[in-house]
């Protein structure tokens, strides 16, 4: 990993993330700070990726090097785990029983990528399903029975449902834009993930490699034959 | 040479990220809801920050003549960033006069009034403000918070029919 990517590009991504994870439009505009959950949530993640590979924190803080180079990973380290709490603020909903869900749902799915040991690139595609099915159902379908219906019948139905859930899925409502920038925002999320140092993992090959390292040892042993 | 290079790197990387965390953090604790209050708040905390005394003036002529919106308006442009005590008083004192009335108060104008009088007690160096104005009967940010909050409080004293014989401050 070159100095210029552990010194600016991680940390300005990073931080960029946590800047605009919390930033929500409506009649006002709204800095939120990540809640305590998402600070949980955050520190699951974190050990989530050391466990996979995809952060080597051993390349970032480590006594072999200088201490400017430690300050530097330690700055990505704690960059990376603020990003990772305002990826899940951005993500989860901002209220009623969808927030409480959320919340329960990554905590599970991250508890159990944590006990399947996958490898790095698994892990990355599979934070790229849970936040992208997170946006869709918060930016999009959330939004969609939270926003003022226009038609009569619309609105009826809307008020049919929010009587039968007792308001407790209905969100607020955000000016369109949110929805866009959370969209980038997270997408540098993941983008910051990828440039994480990752680790060398030596005899523990990701199910791809280890299938190409099979057939190679084959074709060495027809050759030996 | 290269590590000379690579420890420039580093040390502007390093100040960069502790720059821009500080910012990042900045903006949360100040909430601005405009790039002008972004960059009016820069300037103040660097002590640099000047409101338009010409607009300023405006907005006192129009709030002695009752026409609070116009008055709020070059208020508005006097202190684009709502950094200035003086004016974010005034701006609450608008919004106490406009939300008066004899026989109810007008609880959004008052709330707004609130939130502005707070800005203003927040600006004000040690949070005192004193405004000396001879056309005002409350001349201080307590005085002006205190009545705001008190036309917001729901209790007994409002059924009270000296209520009434009231007159706005």
């Amino acid at each position: 990993m070159t100095a210029t990517r552990e010194a600016i590009a991680l940390p300005l991504v990073f931080l960029t993330v946590a800047l605009f994870g919390g930033l929500r439009i409506a009649d006002r505009v709204a800095l939120r700070p990540p809640p305590l959950f998402a600070l949980v949530l955050s520190v699951l993640l974190l050990g989530l990726l050391v466990r996979c590979g995809a952060l080597a924190a051993g390349r970032l803080v480590h006594g072999s090097r200088s201490r400017l180079a430690n300050l530097n990973g330690l700055v990505v380290v704690l960059a990376a785990f603020l990003a990772s709490a305002q990826a899940f603020n951005v993500a989860t909903p901002e209220s009623g029983a969808p927030r409480v869900l959320f919340n329960l749902v990554f905590l599970i799915l991250l508890a159990n990528t944590i006990a399947a040991s996958p490898d790095r690139v698994r892990v990355l595609r599979s934070l790229l399903v849970i936040f992208g099915s997170a946006f869709i159902v918060k930016f999009i379908v959330l939004s969609a029975l939270s926003h003022p219906a226009e038609g009569t019948v619309t609105r009826a139905l809307q008020v049919l449902f929010e009587g039968v859930t007792l308001g407790s899925v209905t969100q607020d409502v955000f000016h369109p834009a949110t929805g866009y920038i959370a969209f980038g925002t997270l997408m540098l999320y993941l983008f910051g993930l990828v440039l994480l140092p990752a680790a060398d993992r030596g005899g523990l090959k990701p199910a791809a490699t280890y299938r190409t390292s099979l057939n190679t040892n084959r074709e060495e042993n027809k050759l030996e034959e | 040479m290269v590590a000379m290079r690579d420890g420039m790197v580093r040390g502007i990387g390093l100040a960069l990220a502790v720059g821009y965390a500080t910012f990042i953090a900045w903006l949360y604790i100040q909430q601005p809801q405009s790039a002008a209050e972004v960059t009016g708040g820069f300037s103040a905390s660097i002590g640099s920050y000047r409101i338009d005394p010409q607009a300023f003036e405006d907005g006192v002529q129009f709030f002695r003549r009752d026409q609070f919106v116009e008055a709020r308006t070059a208020f508005e442009r006097a202190d684009p960033a709502r950094q200035d005590a003086r004016t974010q008083f005034y701006v609450a004192y608008t919004y106490y006069r406009q939300g008066w009335g004899r026989f109810y108060q007008d609880d959004e104008l008052f709330a707004q009034g609130l939130e502005a009088v707070n800005r203003a007690i927040a600006r004000a160096p040690g949070g005192r403000i004193r405004v000396d104005d001879p056309g005002l009967q409350m001349r201080s940010g307590e005085e002006l918070k205190a009545e705001l909050e008190a036309g917001l409080r729901r209790d007994a004293s409002d059924f009270n029919p000296a209520r009434l014989l009231g007159r706005r401050k």
